[in-house]
């Protein structure tokens, strides 16, 4: 019974889930989170080229035509809503719903970490029943 | 099988015989409803809200019942010394902590469920969808409460019944934390904290309030994971609860 426990005691420590525990963010691979990475890329050159846009030209972004100072101030609410403020399709990854899609529900790479964790789990379960059942004879 | 079943079924009739049941069902269902009566001001999507929140609620719910059920159980056995005779002749410790522990499973089971009817009559009353995920939501939660019962009876074993439900919340509250987090509390000791975290479970799993306030859909078979991840730790807390109580003198 001795060297049992010893074999389940270097089974588990050999396995790296008993010894390493994670977030979704560390385990996640590069694919997954580079999808933020670039989008949020296109999106800083888009914002850029909107800038640049409005600087040089003396055209309202929001209904198009050439206005005087006065007029370009009042849409200025609007013109940030514009340039700075933009709009993702619902339901999709950005930087935004980050947090949303590091949820276990929607990580499918950690899935696989999860049905690893419960069988070491009913290991651990198994071997410390066998274990206490071998104690509680020994007292016997 | 048979002695055990007999024993939980023994053990539900003496759980729903006490008023703390009662109590904190009532008091789901009162959350419940006065989530219901808050007025949504026209807000759209309102129904989010009450999901998120009800759910919220019955998560609650499920450690309030948790703490509830199971934190008297045996040390009112041995209080009264109903637990000697038990051990002594038709039941092992085994069967006399699986017993105790059905029996309040079943209790809890069916009070998540009345939760689960509950919040979904107050999305009816304010004209909203049920999605079609809440039950099996509810159904997570209810294995997150199974898991916290096992996390009580453990506790019921080694400590004194008023640490008990400190250390359950507690357990509660680290269990929900990341494990940046977590090692944050004591960045000094990353090791160690790490270590820690390792032995509490990842709660984040058996939360889907949030997909489901905002109509995501999940994979079916992530339910099933999740339901195993849940149903693997709680094995592991009874196997520890088993083996405290196996070596404890009841003498």
């Amino acid at each position: 019974m001795k060297y049992l426990k010893l074999v389940i005691l270097l089974i588990l420590i050999s396995l790296t889930g008993c010894r390493i525990d994670y977030d979704i963010e560390e385990v996640a691979t590069p694919e997954y989170l580079g999808e933020i990475h670039e989008h949020d890329n296109v999106h800083a050159e888009t914002e850029d080229n909107h800038e640049h846009v409005t600087d040089e030209t003396e055209v309202c972004p929001v209904c198009g035509d050439i206005h005087d100072q006065e007029h370009v101030n009042e849409h200025d609410s609007t013109t940030i809503s514009a340039s700075s403020r933009h709009v993702h399709d619902a339901g999709e990854r950005n930087h935004g719903t980050e947090w949303f899609f590091n949820q276990p529900w929607a990580a499918k790479f950690i899935w696989g970490k999860m049905i690893r964790d419960s069988i070491i789990l009913i290991i651990l379960a198994v071997a410390i029943l066998l274990a206490s059942r071998f104690r509680l004879r020994k007292k016997r | 099988m048979k002695p055990v079943m007999t024993f939980a079924l023994m053990t539900l009739r003496n759980l729903l015989r006490r008023r703390t049941i009662w109590g904190i069902s009532i008091v789901i269902l009162l959350a419940l409803f006065g989530l219901g009566q808050i007025p949504g001001y026209g807000i759209s999507n309102e129904g989010r809200f009450i999901l998120d929140f009800g759910l919220f609620g019955l998560e609650i719910g499920a450690l309030l019942l948790a703490i509830g059920l199971a934190a008297n159980i045996y040390p009112r056995d041995k209080e009264q010394k109903t637990v000697m005779p038990l051990i002594a002749v038709p039941l092992s410790r085994g069967q006399y902590l699986m017993g105790r522990f059905i029996g309040a499973a079943m209790v809890q089971a069916a009070a998540m469920l009345v939760g689960c009817i509950g919040l979904m009559v107050i999305l009816l009353m304010n004209g909203l969808n049920i999605p079609v995920d809440l039950f099996p939501a509810t159904c997570l939660l209810l294995v997150e409460g199974w898991f916290l019962l096992a996390v009580v009876f453990f506790f019921s074993f080694w400590t004194s019944p008023p640490l008990n439900a400190p250390l359950t919340v507690l357990l509660f509250i680290l269990s929900q934390m990341s494990v940046s987090g977590f090692i944050n509390i004591l960045p000094g000791a990353q090791g160690f904290m790490r270590f820690l975290r390792l032995l509490l479970p990842h709660m984040d799993v058996f939360h889907i309030k949030d997909p489901i306030a905002h109509g995501v859909g999940i994979p079916g078979i992530y339910f099933l994971l999740a339901a195993l991840y849940g149903l693997a730790y709680m094995a592991f807390m009874l196997s520890l609860a088993l083996a405290v109580f196996r070596s404890r003198d009841l003498k």
